[in-house]
């Protein structure tokens, strides 16, 4: 009786996959997919995906990389002229200006982790407002409240508890995770 | 036959794919730690209220703003002392529930207040919070009114000197 194409197909099949596989081989693969999964989750990709998406436009447009721009993810309560753009840092005074003993406090979501963070909004002052251009003068609003709520609010210039109280640029501390 | 070298070094040696599956399970679980832990509720809701002036730990320039660390804890040892907190503009006026009021007060006066709280004080309940931030000292010269409360603690309850810096002026 003559074989059935079938039978003489599979059989070719099934002895190919014999001749060219090994069981330790898969062992071996199956043990560096094991070893490679835990990794996958701490993606970006992933865990952008598991987070919740941007509430404000500020979050939408926030970045991680320049914090001499106003859209850097610490700004988006920040009102003012940065001193990263005046000789200073995000959450450092340039020379000859002395930061401010009081602040007001915000949080902001880093793009990258997607994670709240509170910041600390602190002016530096005792010099006169720094002269940077115009891409440094910043209006971010994030949690900013009315004048009349005067502790949370950004137009407030927050020099007055210093020596002196001119204004010369803003900061943003990050104080830790909010919960 | 040629296959993928890294393939080859498993075949012969299994132990050495256990191996990098212990190595990069250690090297995740390291990985997903975070360096922060985030602020317990009361925390956040502290440094988010109050924290801007009173400092992320309570120490602050006492003359501008009064220090809380180690110091606030006094007021729970008279009874004006205990409904002062509560009645102050900033805190009868916040926007946090009578709840979670409370527990900022409690995280204050127990926490960063350390050991100026009395021993087995009772904590503030959102009850009494309610009612003491409904008569809020916005009818009295609050300077005055807390330099008595504080001369009052100074003599009779052990409180230090060191609770009058406060000039509340910042000139």
């Amino acid at each position: 009786m003559p074989k059935a194409t079938f039978d003489v197909l599979s059989e070719r099949l099934t002895r190919r996959l014999a001749g060219y596989s090994s069981r330790r081989g898969f062992i071996a693969r199956l043990g560096m997919a094991l070893a490679a999964a835990p990794l996958f989750p701490l993606l970006p990709v992933a865990r952008a995906s598991a987070a919740e998406s941007p509430k404000t436009d500020f979050e939408r447009n926030a970045q991680v990389k320049d914090e001499t721009k106003c859209n850097y993810w610490k700004y988006c309560g920040s009102d003012g002229v940065l001193c990263s753009c005046c000789g200073g840092g995000s959450h450092t005074c340039p020379p000859g200006a002395e930061p401010s003993p009081i602040s007001w406090i915000g949080t902001c979501v880093n793009p990258e982790d997607k994670r709240s963070y509170v910041i600390a909004y602190r002016d530096c002052c005792g010099k006169p407002a720094c002269t940077a251009g115009k891409s440094c003068w910043c209006d971010g609003t994030d949690r900013d409240l009315p004048t009349y709520r005067s502790s949370l609010n950004n137009d407030i210039i927050w020099c007055f508890g210093n020596a002196s109280a001119t204004y010369h640029c803003s900061t943003a501390a990050l104080v830790g995770l909010a919960g | 036959m040629v296959r993928a070298r890294c393939v080859d070094v498993f075949t012969q040696r299994p132990w050495a794919a256990l191996a990098a599956v212990a190595v990069s399970m250690v090297l995740a679980a390291d990985l997903k730690s975070e360096p922060l832990e985030p602020f317990r509720p009361a925390q956040g809701d502290y440094l988010l209220n109050c924290g801007g002036c009173h400092g992320f730990h309570g120490v602050s320039n006492a003359n501008l703003v009064p220090s809380l660390k180690d110091l606030v804890g006094y007021y729970l040892r008279s009874p004006e002392g205990r409904a002062y907190l509560p009645r102050l503009p900033n805190v009868a006026f916040s926007t946090l529930s009578d709840q979670r009021l409370a527990a900022v007060l409690n995280y204050v006066v127990f926490e960063i207040g350390g050991n100026s709280a009395p021993v087995g004080g009772k904590p503030y309940d959102a009850a009494e919070v309610g009612r003491w931030r409904k008569q809020p000292l916005n009818e009295v010269v609050l300077s005055q009114y807390r330099l008595q409360l504080v001369e009052n603690l100074i003599s009779r309850h052990q409180a230090p000197a060191e609770l009058r810096v406060y000039t509340g002026s910042f000139n």
